[in-house]
């Protein structure tokens, strides 16, 4: 259920945020590699040999050309990639007219639970966090809250989380698209026992889904 | 010296304990801010040894997960409060008024009753772990409703709140007289323009504590009342709202980060320019970039909140990329003054190109995280954890250091020994970037912050491994400089006036500077006074 380095996308909506990560993390890594390396040859070619003083460098302190220059490819960079996240993040946040499963998930101190609306409704217990069932390829409605203090609902597979604040419910879809078994666990600090507020998600077809829901349908 | 100079020399201080407890001298309340909030770094250093320790292998019980919390919200509350900030407070202090000429701060008393209540309000929150129920254990965000009584019932929460508090107000009394003295104390012939990067970034800095911190101090007091008096602001079962702390506390929180960094801008575009003998690249830029930083950090405090689903993310997402333009400029101007140079890497230099290598990965995951959709799996991971220590200790301890290198001689009058300097450095360069590197993949893996422990799953343990190895071999880096101060103390080797042979006015006057500053000053015609008087082949002339 894990074990690999880097998280495999298990939703449409991770898909889109991990090619966000691509994009950023490779521009990220090329400026960060050019800054560097100006860094670093400006401190090696022009190092003083040995204690000698020698005479003064040129005192040259400006040269607007290049100021105006190294202001404005930052700032043509960073618009760019502000579109771009920007339409990234309408597509994650969309949110369908018509879900097909909507579960109401509620953070507390230090468990989850998982009502489906039109049932079941999935407990956890301290020694057996609770599962949450998800259908392949079908749009689940997510609404979040807490009961006490804020957490927030985290899978790492997911690429998303978001924070379960009290008196502050909010709604997200996830449209799952890979069969398995996945970490979830509290990420905002909760208090005494928040290191162990995990959970799991498990993602099977929909004939499964509705098996499992009719089975513990109460 | 002018009229108003004039008036503000103190009569001669003491030089007995007393005299160092009552004094209002800017070099000496400067000099306390400095060595209090290195003694604070050593405390919470010490906590975040511990930390690692516990964290070192998977399951560990070392540490129960109450005092783990403890730990880690002792260890934020000082390394930002206590340290990072009161440090640049303790520079500026001691640097502002030789820097511009001036024989001290605008408001002597003031300043002295600054560095009492932040030492008294340091020692608050500290003391808050002999109560029963322990210190303070919701964080340094101290989130309500997590903060509030019903869940965080112990004193120590109320004495972290009353510390805080108190130094939140010390550092409001302290940005006045920075203020103030900067604008109306600057020798003739200092002008605006003139004036060291270093003074213009604690301008930008203390108007960033001006408008940031009331909003702490407020949610403070409204927290304590929700507490004590039936306030009910933050608890939503009595009509409150937890999302209304968060913006209270990042209104403040992200200027803050600002005003942990933007003295330490100050400090490399002071020492980058004398160990490459050559003025600072771009001087006017360097300050617009200041103010340009400290004006759009006063608008992105929600990008700590995208998780929230309460904010309108994309607004506060633009400007918070927008904050890499102004950054960028600075760093380029650093590498321009550097360029065609002729360098010399001295310790205090060595800290700066490490506070540029290092500096610029915490500025490129900054990028990164104010993208909402990877905020969205970033945030309150190990990622954040990874980012915020590149900033803060890559970039801003770093600076402190090359700081503590570069201004010893003046402060002390002898200089650190190089060989243990160097020695330091590369045991905190190799050991940070061994201790924080593997963050940014845990947090990517999936490891949350604040987690007292974490499950033997993926590469958890081994990175976390590597992390704990890192933060021994920082500790022993803290412990070559405690060794060179002692070493370089006991040896007794005066310096003089401007052993780095630097360019601002701090280095006209002895090494330590007399009680009332300067008995001459050299004529002022460039923003390196001290550089014109020893080269007048090359000093500007006239308006310079
Ligand atoms: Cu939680």
């Amino acid at each position: 259920m894990h074990g690999q380095m880097w998280p495999s996308p298990a939703t449409a909506q991770a898909s889109v945020l991990a090619n966000d990560w691509l994009l950023f993390g490779t521009a990220g890594l090329a400026v960060a590699v050019i800054v560097w390396g100006l860094i670093l040859f400006s401190v090696f070619r022009w190092r003083r040999k040995g204690q000698t003083e020698g005479p003064l460098p040129p005192q040259f302190d400006s040269n607007n050309p290049l100021e105006i220059a190294w202001t404005a490819i930052p700032l043509l960079i960073v618009l760019a990639l502000f579109v771009y996240t920007y339409r990234a993040e309408a597509d994650v946040e969309r949110l369908a007219p018509k879900p097909d499963v909507i579960v109401d998930v509620n953070a507390y101190q230090w468990n989850w639970t998982f009502a489906y609306q039109g049932g079941p409704t999935v407990q956890g217990s301290f020694a057996d966090p609770p599962q949450l069932v998800l259908p392949l390829g079908e749009t689940v409605r997510i609404v979040l809250t807490s009961s006490d203090v804020d957490h927030a609902f985290w899978v790492p597979d997911f690429l998303f989380k978001r924070d379960a604040i009290p008196g502050h419910p909010t709604s997200f879809d996830l449209n799952p698209s890979k069969l398995g078994t996945y970490l979830g666990r509290c990420a905002e600090f909760c208090g005494f026992d928040h290191a162990l507020m995990d959970f799991s998600v498990r993602v099977v077809s929909s004939s499964d889904f509705n098996r499992w829901r009719s089975a513990h349908h109460t | 010296m002018s009229p108003i100079a004039e008036q503000a020399v103190a009569p001669p201080g003491r030089s007995d304990l007393l005299g160092w407890l009552t004094s209002t001298d800017h070099k000496r309340i400067g000099t306390l801010y400095v060595i209090t909030s290195l003694g604070f770094f050593l405390v919470a250093g010490a906590l975040a040894v511990v930390m690692r320790t516990q964290l070192a292998r998977p399951n560990s019980t070392l540490v129960s997960p109450h005092a783990f919390n403890q730990l880690f919200t002792l260890h934020g509350t000082a390394m930002i409060f206590l340290v990072v900030a009161p440090f640049a407070v303790g520079l500026a202090n001691f640097l502002i008024p030789l820097q511009i000429g001036a024989p001290d701060m605008a408001f002597p008393r003031l300043n002295a009753t600054s560095y009492w209540m932040f030492l008294f309000g340091g020692l608050t929150v500290f003391l808050g772990a002999l109560t029963s129920e322990g210190a303070a254990d919701s964080g340094w965000t101290a989130y309500a409703p997590l903060s509030e009584i019903k869940i965080s019932t112990g004193l120590g929460q109320d004495m972290w709140i009353v510390g805080v508090f108190l130094v939140s107000v010390a550092t409001i009394l302290t940005a006045i007289n920075f203020i103030t003295t900067t604008f109306i104390y600057r020798a003739p012939g200092m002008t605006m323009w003139r004036i060291p990067i270093f003074a213009w970034e604690m301008v930008a800095t203390s108007l960033l504590i001006f408008m940031a911190f009331p909003s702490l101090a407020a949610a403070l007091l409204l927290l304590f009342v929700d507490r004590h008096l039936g306030g009910h602001a933050f608890d939503p079962s009595y009509g409150g709202n937890a999302v209304l702390w968060q913006h209270l506390f990042w209104f403040f929180g992200h200027p803050e980060v600002y005003v942990l960094i933007l003295p330490y801008f100050g400090v490399v575009s002071e020492i980058i320019p004398v160990f490459s003998r050559k003025p600072i690249f771009g001087y006017t830029g360097l300050v617009i970039a200041a103010f340009a930083i400290a004006g759009l950090s006063m608008g992105v405090w929600a990008h700590h909140m995208f998780t929230t689903g309460a904010v309108d993310d994309p607004f506060f997402s633009f400007l918070s990329f927008m904050i890499a333009v102004p950054t960028g400029v600075k760093f380029f101007n650093w590498i321009g003054t550097m360029w065609r140079g002729s360098i010399s890497l001295a310790t205090p230099m060595l800290f700066c190109v490490g506070f540029l290598m290092n500096f610029l990965l915490g500025g490129v995951t900054g990028v990164m995280i104010a993208s909402p959709p990877i905020d969205f799996h970033a945030e309150d991971s190990y990622f954040i954890v990874a980012h915020m220590h590149y900033v803060l200790g890559g970039g801003s301890l770093f600076a402190i250091f090359a700081a503590l290198f570069f201004w010893w001689p003046k402060m002390f009058g002898v200089k650190l020994d190089e060989r243990l300097g160097k020695l330091c450095f590369w045991l905190l360069f190799v050991g940070f970037n061994v201790t924080f590197f593997p963050m940014h993949l845990l947090g990517i893996e999936g490891m949350p912050r604040r987690v007292f422990t974490y499950p033997d799953v993926g590469s958890f343990p081994l990175l976390n491994s590597l992390a704990t190895a890192g933060s021994y071999v920082m500790l022993a880096g803290v412990v070559a400089f405690a060794w060179n101060v002692v070493v370089s103390t006991r040896k007794r080797d005066p310096v003089g006036p401007d052993p780095w042979e630097a360019n601002s006015l701090e280095w006209w006057t002895s090494s330590p500077p007399p009680e009332h500053n300067f008995d001459d000053l050299p004529p002022i015609r460039s923003a390196r006074p001290v550089f014109d008087a020893h080269h007048p082949e090359i000093a500007k002339g006239g308006a310079g």
